[in-house]
């Protein structure tokens, strides 16, 4: 028996896993368009290979990976592209995004398939191509191209894999159906992936509350080395930490990934769907899905093609929408909710839940926090929720980070335990997103300031250059200026001076020229005329005003009349000067 | 159709405020009881008039807050204070005095402070030691036990404690010093000839007559409230285990000097209540447990050093307001190691 | 009046012409040194558990205020930045010191029931703070009305303090106001509760001063909280348009 550690905190909400889990996955018929967002993975949207009004078959590549972290779309029926552009996609904040919408042709041709018998004795790095090429991203929920996590760095040394058959959120039964039917694809496709990481020891981690799983399994990984380990059931086990903390009882350093301390962490959704891709050269166009919730007639898990709206999805299992409280695409504690039931099911969809409004009645009004620490007991990540709460709402960032709010995994344990019924995972998230667009905001003013630095020096510098280039040119001048004054007196050199130094003359040529007395004059006459112009106009508005009997403006006008008469004696006294010289 | 949108989680479990509060009101029993078997219903009083003030107090202070006072009532908070406060008092006090202890509580010591969850002070406790302070003779005369009474009934009968407690005439055939003033102001007796000469010791089985019950009521109570996870057992055990160190290191064998033996310290005066009740009061205590293991502790010591060498025969208000006080800082010392760091820091270090 | 509708004009030497209406009603409500600067709170809330005893130091600090606001004013252009706060405390200390001898002299047990808290008043930061922010920049008369209403402000809030303190404390109002105004005070004395008022005794205490200065503060923050609704629903109201929704922003 296995050595298994314990996480701290955890809580046990109902289950509620059997009015889904008593039947085989179905199956469903295809629905009459699909809609693939570009982006169904952690990292980079992928980008669109084909174009509006193009034909494209079952499995086609129609979207390659944008980068590094990145993973292809492939189209999951036949038919027509009939847009490309933004669509409601299943996320919490309801916004759009850009999608290929393809219409059904009913056929679901298939497109040439590549399948490899002997994939055991092929390279890693062709293997690893292969899983790329076939958009592999991480099923539980988290969406990481699968090709990335199964590429750690080359001074990393994997000595574990897990496989996370845990499934510990309320309702959801998709992971725990497959184990029971496809147990050999899981085996599989977990020595697959031991290959691509350089053959670890295998672990493959399943809760208590699957004994039928755990059988198959067992019976599957007979002759392999492969340990099954059950444990506890407890939510939230089955996140990616605490899973491993509970196999291994190591922890993962905070802000770095699990190759860190060299294990890798697979959903066994994920591991099915790569052992697919290889071989039977099947590309991830399809997954499974529980449907549960007490608006339905029918709750069971079944196969969905990627894209396919959830309206029909529901439809086909008799949903009734005015029994429906709320549409949550996840589980109860991490799901999310979406207000439309066009949105696609995309990779990372384990679970539509519907339920009706007594099985979910809408939530209390929260009260204040009492400070009981409930809270603290069942953090699984040891922090102090009820603290980050104060601090979240007083939006004292420092604080927020001194007490770790960045490890807050959100799985929701908090919140649900919570006798004044604070939401307090939406507190964390908000902050999150503050902090984070806080740090953006500094990088953004850092590059700036660095750029004004440099502006700066550099307009100083040139400005430098141009003092000293002026300092020249004066010095020169003087010299110039030395030696005119010397030829004054020797004027037949005058001319040889003024071909050697054209500035200096020049310079010398405006220093000894005085005003031109015609230009003088004319100049105070034209200010004369204006300054008479001037007087007409304001005698004119003072009349005016005397005829409104408008005292305070006349009292304005006044003084200004008596300077404009001042002005014009005075231009008329410099006439005269200049008429007497 | 509209859905509604909320956010994670979507379930929740079935706790509330209120079903806390009102366990708490349900742990309070048996002491309750204890108090009066042995001492009439002098506590009854206390606590009845005390519900209605708190209850009309906080739905005047709600309304000035314009808040629904329907609501806020709700939560059965005003209720528990009043309830402490009620039991803290000496049974037979005067009416106002009760009023004025509920009005110091509610109003100045939790809606002045932000209400419900915001007050940093333990509000009995403030009403309570601002009655201390204020009216020193009503604040310490205490009944007497049944069995030790001097007047013609084991205590005095319903109509005539209604009349004490509101109009002002003494109860002076009903009066007798509690077990600490006793030991207080002994004199330089040893503990022996002390227990055989004064009557509530040699009635009693292990701390005084009528006392010892009380506290073992409510250590009842506070096993029940353990048991139903209200709080952690930290700050009651902290408290104990340290009140029980300083006295069993200061007890002297039972001489002249002593300070009174651990089993008297537990089960005399307000320790349990204290120690269940009064301390473990969440909004105004330590965060993490091993803040609250400090926050416990250190209240038992002073609750024993005021008590040994301070002017007040019992401590428990005074050392839980103190405690109060250094809450905030401990809580900044205790941040429990979280998930994926080497060791706990403090939280005036910002490391990232 | 036109030439006080507008508080400070501006003149050559960078001094101001003053409207002594808006200098008593700062001194006595908007800029009160007690409830709103909040200055001088160590001997309001220790000596104010009587109106004799506030109104004692009311009276001195009133006398001490005036008397350095006019000495400051009058050597504002002589003195120099370097040595500005060190001289204003050196006048601030002689005026209390006469004052204090004044009072030993004058009200000898009242002298002594105050205590400390006489030359106490030289850190009473409002003086101080008065001397530099106007006594230093203002005329003479000016400033003098200043230190007055400032002066007064400060003691019409002790002598509520210490009413209310006296009465909920003792239960009597004006007791021993021949401390300071003569034996023919004695039967000034009014006692309110009957001779039986055991006295809330927190009244009397520390606590309780800052519990009442509290309420003082919260009732004048209520009076012009209503002053400001009555003003503001006598201006016209703006029409109102469409306005755009915040959608982005703190979760409140």
């Amino acid at each position: 028996m296995r050595k298994i550690w314990d996480i701290h905190g955890g809580v046990h909400p109902p289950e509620n896993k059997i009015q889904s889990n008593q039947k085989p996955i179905g199956v469903m018929p295809l629905p009459d368009w699909v809609s693939l967002p570009l982006n169904q993975h952690v990292g980079a949207p992928a980008r669109p290979l084909v174009k509006v009004g193009d034909h494209v078959k079952t499995a086609q590549l129609i979207a390659d990976a944008e980068g590094f972290v990145s993973a292809p779309v492939h189209a999951s029926l036949s038919g027509k592209v009939v847009a490309i552009e933004n669509r409601p996609i299943p996320h919490a904040s309801g916004m759009q995004a850009p999608c290929i919408v393809i219409e059904s042709d009913g056929e679901d041709t298939w497109t040439e398939l590549q399948p490899c018998e002997n994939y055991m004795d092929l390279q890693a790095e062709i293997l690893l191509e292969k899983v790329r090429s076939a958009g592999i991203a991480g099923l539980g929920g988290a969406g990481f191209p699968t090709a990335v996590k199964l590429q750690p760095d080359a001074n990393k040394k994997i000595d574990t894999l897990i496989l996370n058959g845990t499934e510990c959120e309320p309702y959801i039964t998709a992971d725990d159906v497959l184990m029971r039917e496809q147990a050999n694809d899981i085996i599989a496709g977990a020595q697959l992936m031991a290959k691509l990481l350089d053959n670890p020891r295998i672990l493959i981690g399943v809760e208590d509350n699957k004994p039928e799983a755990i059988k198959a399994l067992t019976d599957a990984a007979q002759n392999t080395a492969i340990e099954i380990i059950s444990f506890p059931t407890k939510y939230p086990s089955g996140g990616e930490k605490q899973l491993i903390q509970i196999l291994t009882g190591k922890e993962v350093k905070s802000g770095t990934l699990p190759s860190e301390i060299g294990i890798v962490l697979q959903n066994v959704g994920t591991a099915v769907a790569a052992f697919q891709a290889i071989k039977d050269g099947i590309p991830l166009i399809e997954r499974v899905t529980t449907v549960v919730g007490r608006s339905l007639q029918i709750q069971r898990n079944v196969h969905v093609r990627l894209g396919t709206p959830i309206q029909h999805l529901l439809s086909q299992h008799g949903f009734d929408e005015n029994n429906c409280a709320r549409i949550i695409i996840g589980g109860p504690m991490m799901g999310y909710t979406v207000d439309s039931i066009s949105v696609p099911v995309i990779k990372t969809t384990n679970c539509v839940l519907v339920p009706s409004e007594d099985e979910m009645p809408t939530p209390p009004p929260t009260q204040p926090c009492i400070r009981c620490g409930h809270c603290a007991d069942a953090c699984p990540a040891n922090l102090l929720p009820q603290q980050l709460y104060w601090y979240s709402q007083a939006q004292d960032f420092e604080k927020l980070q001194a007490h770790h709010l960045m490890d807050c995994i959100e799985c929701g344990a908090c919140s649900y335990v919570c006798p004044s019924a604070i939401p307090l995972v939406q507190y964390y998230r908000a902050s999150k997103g503050a902090i984070r667009q806080q740090q953006i905001d500094k990088q953004k003013s850092d590059r700036a300031r660095l750029r004004f630095e440099a502006h700066k020096e550099r307009v100083e510098k040139a400005e430098a250059e141009k003092e000293a280039k002026r300092a020249a040119r004066k010095k020169a001048a003087e010299e110039a200026r030395k030696k005119i004054d010397l030829t004054k007196s020797q004027p037949a050199e005058k001319s040889d001076t003024a071909k050697l130094d054209p500035v200096a003359a020049a310079m010398a040529k405006a220093a000894n020229t005085k005003a031109d007395p015609a230009d003088e004059k004319a100049k105070i006459e034209r200010n004369l005329e204006s300054a008479r112009n001037r007087l007409a106009r304001f005698n004119h508005q003072l009349n005016d005003a005397r005829n409104e009997n408008d005292e305070a403006r006349a009292g304005k006008l006044e003084p200004k009349i008596k300077q404009t008469e001042l002005k014009i004696s005075e231009l008329e006294n410099k006439l005269a000067q200049m008429a007497k010289t | 159709m509209s859905f509604l949108r909320a956010s994670s989680p979507h379930a929740h479990s079935a706790l509330t405020t209120a079903r806390v509060m009102q366990w708490v009101l349900l742990a309070t029993l048996p002491g309750l009881a204890a108090l009066t078997v042995f001492f009439g219903i002098g506590s009854l009083i206390n606590i009845a008039l005390a519900c209605i003030f708190a209850l009309l107090f906080e739905a005047a202070v709600l309304k000035l807050r314009k808040r629904n006072a329907l609501i806020y009532l709700r939560d059965c908070s005003a209720l528990v204070t009043a309830v402490l406060l009620g039991l803290a008092l000496p049974p037979y006090c005067p009416w106002w005095v009760v009023m004025l202890g509920v009005f110091f509580a509610i109003v100045v010591a939790k809606h002045l402070f932000g209400g419900l969850g915001y007050n940093p002070f333990n509000p009995a406790m403030v009403g309570y030691v601002a009655l201390l302070i204020s009216f020193p003779v009503e604040m310490t005369q205490w009944a007497a036990p049944s069995t030790l009474s001097n007047a013609s009934a084991s205590f005095p009968p319903i109509v005539e404690s209604l009349t004490h407690v509101f109009s002002h005439d003494t109860l002076d055939g009903y009066t007798a010093a509690t077990p600490l003033e006793v030991l207080k102001l002994r004199e330089g007796l040893t503990l022996d000839t002390l227990y055989t000469n004064e009557a509530i010791f040699n009635q009693a089985r292990w701390a005084g007559v009528g006392w010892e019950w009380v506290n073992i009521g409510f250590l009842i109570g506070g096993i029940f409230l353990l048991y139903k996870r209200v709080f952690t057992w930290h700050a009651p055990v902290a408290m104990l285990a340290t009140l029980t160190l300083c006295s069993f290191l200061f007890y002297d064998a039972g001489g002249s000097q002593s300070a009174g033996s651990p089993l008297f310290h537990l089960l005399s005066g307000g320790t349990m209540l204290g120690a269940f009740f009064i301390l473990t009061d969440p909004v105004s205590s330590a965060v993490s447990n091993k803040g609250r293991l400090i926050f416990g502790g250190l209240a038992g010591v002073i609750i024993f050093v005021i008590r040994v060498w301070g002017i007040y025969p019992d401590a428990i208000a005074f050392a839980v307001l103190l405690m109060n006080f250094a809450a905030p800082f401990i809580d900044y010392y205790t941040v429990p190691r979280t998930y994926g760091h080497n060791r706990a820091h403090r939280v005036t270090k910002i490391k990232e | 009046m036109s030439e006080n509708t507008e508080i400070q004009t501006s003149t050559q030497n960078n001094e101001t012409t003053v409207d002594y209406k808006e200098l008593t009603l700062n001194g006595l409500w908007k800029n009160n040194p007690a409830l709103v600067q909040l200055l001088g709170l160590c001997p309001l809330l220790a000596v104010t558990g009587s109106v004799v005893n506030a109104m004692g130091l009311g009276l001195a600090t009133m006398l001490v205020l005036m008397g350095s606001n006019i000495a400051v004013s009058l050597i504002r252009h002589a003195v120099t930045d370097a040595v500005r706060l060190p001289a204003f405390v050196m006048i601030i200390a002689s005026f209390t010191t006469c004052t204090e001898l004044l009072m030993q002299a004058l009200t000898y047990e009242l002298y002594q029931i105050l205590g400390i808290f006489i030359p106490l008043i030289v850190t009473n930061c409002a003086i101080l703070g008065r001397a530099d922010a106007f006594a230093s920049r203002n005329k003479v008369l000016p400033s003098a009305v200043d230190g007055f209403m400032m002066g007064l402000g400060f003691m019409f809030v002790l002598l509520a303090i210490g009413a209310i303190r006296e009465i909920i404390g003792a239960g009597t109002l004006f007791a021993d106001m021949q401390l300071l105004f003569g034996a023919s005070a004695e039967n000034w004395k009014i006692t309110l509760f009957g001779d039986n008022y055991p006295g809330f005794l927190i009244a009397v205490l520390p606590p309780g001063a800052f519990l009442v200065a509290g309420l003082l503060i919260a009732l004048k923050n209520i009076i012009d909280a209503q002053i400001q609704a009555r003003a503001a629903k006598l201006k016209a109201k703006t029409v109102k348009g469409s306005k755009r929704v915040r959608t982005t922003g703190q979760i409140a």
